[in-house]
C-alpha cells in the first residue's frame, strides 16, 4: 500500500512537474509572440525632448542625432527637410498571420548555408528576438523580413506613380505610372486558399505582376516575375513590351539595373528584392528610431497628381528637388542589420537596413558605393491600414504608401505614390500566368 | 525564265517579327481608365546617299479603347481601335526621284553597239539584224516610250553583259506601265497617303475583347476583329510570326513589326488554363491553346512598287519591268544569242514575255487561313507548339503561260519561257518554340523553328522555272545584361545575338555550260544579327547598334541610333543605315533557256534541248536571291531622324 502510494505520488509529481514545464514554456511562447508582434503593449518609446507635434529641422537635428540614421540626419542638417514627429502607434499585423507563427514557433530552423530554411509553413520564421552572440541572426531577420506580412496575401498598387527627378532643380523629367500587384504562392493566411494556391508546379513562393500605364513610350509594358520558394532559384520573369507585343524571358541575375531608368535597383525593391543568399547579414543592433509611420488619411495630400471616385490622394512631396514626402515619423523599435554584398562585382559595398520590429518592413535602407561612400538612402513611408482606404481597414497590412529613393552622388531622386489596395479580387492568381501577358497586351 | 520573290523568303523571314461549362463571372482586375483616347504625331525624314530625300513621312495615330466590363456571359468586354493616317512628302519634295518627274530616258547595253536607246534593239524598224520572216518582235514606241524609265538594277550595278530592261517608275496614275491590277498598282496619292486605300488601311485595328470564364478557373479569351497576332519568340526574323502580311515598302527590312504588320481580319481564341496538371508527374506552370482563323480576303505583302524608296530586294521593279514587258514589249539588254561575253539588245513583243498577270486568291473559306498553338510553361522553359496553313505572302513566279513565239507568231506554252503568272501557292507550317533562362551564366537562350511546304522557288531548271520544296528555318537568340562600369555604373547593356538559318530541303543545282543553273537561292545560309542596347540619363538616352551580316551574300548593315526622350510626350530618334559588304550577285538568268527552238539556241552549246539552260547568267534577274535584302540595298545608306510627338 505504502509503496502504492508512493508511486502515485511520484506520478502525480511528474504529472505536476510536466504541467508546470508546459505551463512555463506556453508562457513564454506567448511573451515571444507578444514581444515580437506586440512590441508596444506595455511600452510606448520615448526620448528626451521628443513629443509628437514637434518639428525636427536644421535648427535642432543635433538634439535627436541618436534616434535619426546619419543619411536623414545629414539631410536634415543640411536643410533639404524635415521632420514632422507623429504619435507611436501600433501597426498590429492580421491575426492569422500571428497565429501561424505561434503554431509553428521554434520548428523553423536554418540550413546549413546561407538561403536555406527548414520547417517553415507560414508566418514569421524566428519571432525570437535577436542575440547579438548569435551569428546567423542578422539572416533570420533577414528571412523574417522575406516571409513577412509585407503585403498580406495578396495586394495591387493600383496606381502607382514613380517620378523621375532632379533634385537639384526640381524639374520633374519622367512620371511613369503603374499598376503593380503581389500574390504569395505559399505562406497564405488569410485569403483561401491557405496556406498554398496550388497546383504550383514550380513551387513558387511569391509573384509580382508590372503593368505600365503611361507614357505612350513604355505604356502596356508587363513584367511577371515568379519567385521560387528555393532562394537558392533565381527568378523567372517575362517582359511584355507594347511595341514588340512579344513576351519575352528575361536574364534576371543584373538585380543591380536601374529599373527602367529610375534610381532603384531591382534588387531595392520593398526595402530589399534579392536573395538572401546573395548577401552576408550582420545583425548590429536594436534602437528605437525615428521611422517613417503614419496615418494616410490624416496627411495633408497630393490633390493634382491622382484624382478618383473613391476620393483618394497620394501622398504629397516637397523639400530639396520634391524629393521628401510629407509625411509624419515616429519613434519605433528597429533593428539595424546590414547586408554585404557576396558577388566582389556588386556596385554596392553594403546596405545598411534599419527593420521595423513590429512589422518586419524595411522603412530605411541606406546604400554604399564600392569606396565606402553613401550613395543612395530610400525611405518607404507606411501607413495605417485603419487610416487609409476603407477597403483596407482591418487587413492587417502596413500599407507601402510613399517611397523616395535618393542618388546623392548624383543629385537625383525618384519618388513613389501609391494607391495600395489589399483586395484579393485585384490580383487573381490568373493575372500571374505568362499567357496573361499576351491577353492583356493591345 | 521564272522567278520568284520566294527569294524574299529568306529576308522576309526578316525584320527590324472538358471544362465544367457553367459560367462564372470574374472582375476584372487591373485598373485602368474605362475609355482611353491617346495617339502621336511622328516625322521621319531621311536621307539617302545619292538621292537626297527618301522619306518625308508624317504620321497621325490615334489609339482609343473602351471597357465594358462584364456584359452578360462575358467579362473583360472591350473595344480597342486604332486609326492611323500618313502624308510622306517625298513624292512631292523629291518627285524627280521617287515621283511624277522621276526617271527619263534609258539605253541598254548592245553586243554589237556597244548600247542601244531604248525601242532600238533587234526588231526594230532601225534594226540591221535579219530576222525570219512572220517574226513578231519589236514594239509600239508610242505605247512604251523612251521616258520616264530606269534600268531594272541601275541604282547596285552595271548591266555587265547581262539582262537589263527599262522599268516605269513614276505612279500609276502618271505612267501605268508595268502597274499590276489588284497588286502593284498604286497611284501618287496612294503612295502620299499610303493608309487612305480600297483597303480602309487608316483603320489599322479595330477589334472587341471578351472572356468566358469557366468555373474551374480556365477562361477562354476571344480577340475577334482587325487586328495583329504575334507568333514566336524572336526579334527582327519571321520564323512563326508569319499570320499577318508586311509592309516592306513602310521602311524595308527595318521597321519596328508593330508598325508594319498589315492587320487583317481575324478571330484568335485562347483556351488558357494557367497551371495544369495533366497527370501525376506532368505538371505546367502555364498552359493555354489557341486558335487563329484569318478569314480576311488574302493579302500578301507590300514588297513596295518601283518608283517608291522601299522596294525589298529590288523586287517590285523587276515585277514593274516585266509586266510591261508583257503589256507593251520593249527592248531587253544582252539577249539574242546571248553568251557570258553579252549579246543583242532585243525588241520583244507584248504577249511574249514578262509577267501576265497576278493571281490574288478571292474571298472564298477555302482561301482562309487557320492556325493552332499549343503554349505553356514547364519549369524554366516556356515552349510553343505551332500549326498554321496559310497562303504565301510572297509571290511566286509560275511559267508555263501561253505566250507568243516571237520568230514564228505562234502562241503556245514553251518549255522555260520567261513568261508569267503571279501566284500565292498555300503553305503549311509547322514548328514550335522555346526559351529558356541559364542561370549559371544568366542568359535567355531563344529558339524558335518552322518546318514548311508548299513554299515555292525560282528553278531554272525547270520548265515552268518554280519548283515546290520544304523549307526548314530556325533562330537561335541569346539575350545577355552585361555589365560594362567604365560605360555606365548604373545599368548594363542589353546583348541581344541571333542566328537565323534557312535550308531549302528540295534544292536543286547543276552545272552547266555557261555556269550554274536550278534555284538561285542558297540551299543553306544564315544570318547574324547582334543588338547591344545601353542607358543613360534614366533611361531617356538610349543608345543602340543593331547589325545583321547575311553569311552567303557576305553583306553587312550597320544600323546605329539614339532615342532621346525629351519629355514624356516627345521624343527624338536619330540614327542611320549603313551597309558594307558585297552588294549585286550574279545567277542563271535563263537567256540561255532556249525556249523557242531551234531559233534560240545558245551559241557554243552542243545539243541544247528546248527547254534547257546553258547557265548564262547575270546580275539581273535571279542575282537578288543570292544578294538578299542587305546587299540588294547596298547603295541606299541613309540617316534619319524621327520626332515624335504623344498625346
Amino acid at each position: 500500500m505504502r509503496y502504492v502510494t508512493m508511486k502515485t505520488l511520484t506520478r502525480t509529481l511528474i504529472a505536476g512537474c510536466t504541467a508546470g514545464l508546459m505551463a512555463t514554456s506556453s508562457l513564454a511562447n506567448e511573451a515571444v509572440i507578444t514581444e515580437s508582434f506586440y512590441p508596444y503593449k506595455t511600452e510606448t518609446p520615448q526620448f528626451d525632448g521628443l513629443e509628437p507635434g514637434m518639428v525636427i529641422d536644421q535648427s535642432n537635428v543635433a538634439q535627436f542625432k541618436d534616434i535619426i540614421d546619419p543619411a536623414f540626419y545629414r539631410f536634415i542638417d543640411q536643410g533639404w527637410t524635415n521632420i514632422v514627429v507623429g504619435e507611436n502607434t501600433s501597426f498590429d499585423l492580421h491575426p492569422s498571420y500571428v497565429e501561424a507563427t505561434r503554431v509553428a514557433l521554434d520548428k523553423v530552423t536554418l540550413g546549413e548555408q546561407v538561403g536555406e530554411i527548414n520547417g517553415w509553413q507560414a508566418g514569421r520564421p524566428f519571432p525570437q528576438q535577436p542575440e547579438a552572440d548569435d551569428p546567423r541572426a542578422g539572416e533570420k531577420l533577414a528571412w523574417n523580413y522575406k516571409y513577412g506580412y509585407n503585403w498580406g496575401d495578396s495586394a495591387a498598387i493600383s496606381p502607382f506613380y514613380w517620378k523621375y527627378r532632379d533634385m537639384d532643380s526640381g524639374d520633374v523629367e519622367r512620371t511613369i505610372t503603374f499598376n503593380f500587384h503581389f500574390l504569395n504562392y505559399k505562406g497564405r493566411v488569410n485569403q483561401e486558399p491557405t496556406p498554398e494556391i496550388t497546383p504550383n508546379p514550380s513551387d513558387l513562393f511569391r509573384a509580382i505582376y508590372v503593368q505600365v500605364l503611361d507614357p505612350a513610350d513604355v505604356r502596356d509594358t508587363q513584367l511577371l516575375i515568379h519567385r521560387a520558394a528555393d532562394d537558392l532559384k533565381r527568378d523567372n520573369s517575362w517582359l511584355y513590351l507594347g511595341f514588340q507585343r512579344r513576351v519575352r524571358r528575361l536574364a534576371t541575375g543584373q538585380v543591380t539595373d536601374a529599373f527602367l531608368g529610375s534610381d532603384l535597383m531591382i534588387e531595392d525593391f520593398e526595402g530589399y528584392n534579392g536573395r538572401i543568399s546573395d548577401m552576408n547579414w550582420t545583425y548590429k543592433g536594436t534602437r528605437y528610431m525615428l521611422m517613417p509611420f503614419y496615418n494616410h488619411n490624416e496627411l495633408t495630400l497630393d490633390a493634382e497628381t491622382h484624382q478618383d471616385d473613391d476620393g483618394y490622394q497620394v501622398v504629397a512631396f516637397s523639400g530639396k528637388g520634391g524629393c521628401f514626402p510629407n509625411i509624419t515619423w515616429q519613434l519605433r523599435k528597429v533593428y539595424e542589420v546590414e547586408s554585404v554584398p557576396v558577388d566582389e562585382s556588386h556596385p554596392l559595398s553594403k546596405r545598411v537596413h534599419f527593420m521595423d520590429a513590429q512589422t518586419f518592413t524595411i522603412p530605411r535602407t541606406v546604400s554604399y558605393d564600392r569606396k565606402g561612400s553613401l550613395w543612395k538612402t530610400f525611405t518607404i513611408g507606411q501607413a495605417h491600414p485603419d487610416h487609409h482606404l476603407p477597403k483596407n481597414e482591418g487587413s492587417g497590412v502596413s500599407i507601402d504608401d510613399s517611397f523616395s529613393m535618393i542618388d546623392v552622388q548624383a543629385s537625383h531622386c525618384t519618388t513613389g505614390q501609391f494607391k495600395g489596395q489589399v483586395d484579393p479580387e485585384m490580383s487573381p492568381p490568373n493575372m500571374f500566368n505568362v499567357q496573361f501577358l499576351r491577353a492583356t497586351g493591345s | 525564265m521564272q522567278t520568284k520573290i520566294k527569294g524574299l523568303s529568306l529576308w522576309c523571314a526578316v525584320l527590324s517579327s472538358a471544362t465544367v461549362l457553367t459560367l462564372a463571372p470574374m472582375s476584372r482586375a487591373i485598373a485602368a481608365p474605362d475609355a482611353r483616347i491617346d495617339g502621336f504625331y511622328e516625322n521621319a525624314t531621311y536621307g539617302r546617299e545619292g538621292v537626297g530625300l527618301s522619306k518625308f513621312r508624317n504620321t497621325l495615330q490615334l489609339e482609343g479603347e473602351k471597357r465594358f466590363g462584364n456584359v452578360g456571359i462575358f467579362s473583360n468586354v472591350s473595344v480597342n481601335g486604332t486609326l492611323r493616317g500618313s502624308y510622306d512628302g517625298v513624292y512631292d519634295l523629291n518627285d524627280d526621284e521617287y515621283g511624277s518627274e522621276a526617271g527619263g530616258p534609258i539605253r541598254l547595253q548592245d553586243l554589237a553597239q556597244g548600247s542601244v536607246a531604248h525601242g532600238n534593239g533587234v526588231g526594230s524598224p532601225g534594226s540591221a539584224v535579219p530576222l525570219p520572216p512572220g517574226n513578231t518582235f519589236g514594239f509600239d514606241t508610242s505605247q512604251n516610250p523612251n521616258d520616264g524609265l530606269i534600268v531594272l538594277g541601275e541604282h547596285l550595278h552595271d548591266q555587265a553583259n547581262g539582262v537589263a530592261f527599262g522599268v516605269p517608275v513614276r505612279p500609276c496614275d502618271v505612267d501605268g506601265r508595268g502597274c499590276i491590277d489588284g497588286y502593284l498598282d498604286k497611284d501618287e496619292d496612294e503612295l502620299r497617303f499610303r493608309e487612305f486605300n480600297d483597303n480602309l488601311d487608316f483603320i489599322r485595328e479595330l477589334y472587341v475583347d471578351f472572356d468566358l470564364n469557366f468555373d474551374n478557373g480556365n477562361i477562354l479569351s476571344t480577340r475577334l476583329g482587325k487586328q495583329q497576332v504575334i507568333w514566336g519568340r524572336t526579334d527582327l526574323f519571321r520564323v512563326l510570326d508569319v499570320i499577318n502580311p508586311v509592309d516592306f515598302s513602310r521602311n524595308n527590312i527595318y521597321g519596328e513589326l508593330e508598325d508594319i504588320r498589315i492587320p487583317m481580319w481575324i478571330l484568335k481564341t485562347d483556351y488558357r488554363m494557367g497551371p495544369t496538371e495533366v497527370f501525376d508527374g506532368l505538371a505546367f506552370d502555364d498552359l493555354n491553346f489557341q486558335l487563329v482563323w484569318n478569314f480576311d480576303e488574302f493579302r500578301p505583302h507590300d514588297i513596295g512598287q518601283c518608283g517608291q524608296p522601299n522596294v525589298i530586294l529590288d523586287a517590285g521593279c523587276f515585277f514593274r519591268g516585266m509586266k510591261n514587258l508583257w503589256d507593251n514589249g520593249g527592248t531587253v539588254a544582252n539577249f539574242a544569242g546571248a553568251t557570258p561575253d553579252g549579246g543583242l539588245a532585243t525588241d520583244f513583243g507584248p504577249g511574249q514575255i514578262g509577267i501576265r498577270k497576278a493571281n490574288i486568291p478571292d474571298w472564298k473559306l477555302s482561301n482562309t487561313q487557320l492556325g493552332l498553338k499549343m503554349e505553356g510553361v514547364y519549369g524554366d522553359l516556356g515552349f510553343s507548339l505551332n500549326a498554321l496553313t496559310y497562303r504565301s505572302q510572297l509571290p511566286s513566279l509560275r511559267g508555263g503561260i501561253p505566250a507568243e513565239n516571237g520568230f514564228t507568231g505562234q502562241t503556245d506554252v514553251w518549255p522555260s519561257l520567261i513568261a508569267f503568272d503571279i501566284h500565292f501557292p498555300r503553305v503549311n507550317l509547322i514548328g514550335g518554340s522555346v526559351d529558356y533562362y541559364s542561370q549559371g551564366i544568366d542568359t535567355v537562350f531563344r529558339f524558335e523553328t518552322a518546318y514548311t511546304s508548299g513554299e515555292e522557288f525560282a528553278n531554272t531548271l525547270r520548265e515552268k522555272l518554280y519548283s515546290e520544296s520544304d523549307v526548314a528555318r530556325y533562330v537561335i537568340g541569346a539575350d545577355k545584361n552585361v555589365s560594362i562600369p567604365f560605360l555606365n555604373e548604373n545599368q548594363s547593356f542589353l546583348f541581344s545575338g541571333q542566328i537565323f538559318g534557312q535550308h531549302i530541303l528540295d534544292h536543286e543545282r547543276e552545272q552547266r555550260t555557261y555556269g550554274e543553273a536550278g534555284i538561285p537561292d542558297w540551299e543553306h545560309n544564315w544570318i547574324g544579327t547582334l543588338l547591344i542596347q545601353g542607358f543613360y540619363m534614366n533611361n531617356r538616352l538610349i543608345p543602340k547598334l543593331i547589325t545583321a551580316h547575311d553569311f552567303r551574300a557576305q553583306a553587312t548593315a550597320l544600323a546605329p541610333s539614339v532615342d532621346w526622350i525629351v519629355t514624356d510626350r516627345f521624343k527624338v530618334t536619330a540614327g542611320a543605315n549603313f551597309k558594307v559588304g558585297d552588294g549585286a550577285r550574279k545567277f542563271d538568268d535563263c537567256r540561255s533557256c532556249n525556249p523557242w527552238d531551234p531559233f534560240t539556241q545558245t551559241p557554243g552549246v552542243v545539243n541544247q534541248q528546248p527547254g534547257e539552260s546553258a547557265g548564262v547568267g547575270g546580275f539581273e534577274p535571279l542575282g537578288r536571291f543570292r544578294s538578299g535584302p542587305i546587299g540588294m540595298a547596298q547603295k541606299e545608306d541613309e540617316i534619319q531622324l524621327t520626332v515624335r510627338y504623344s498625346f
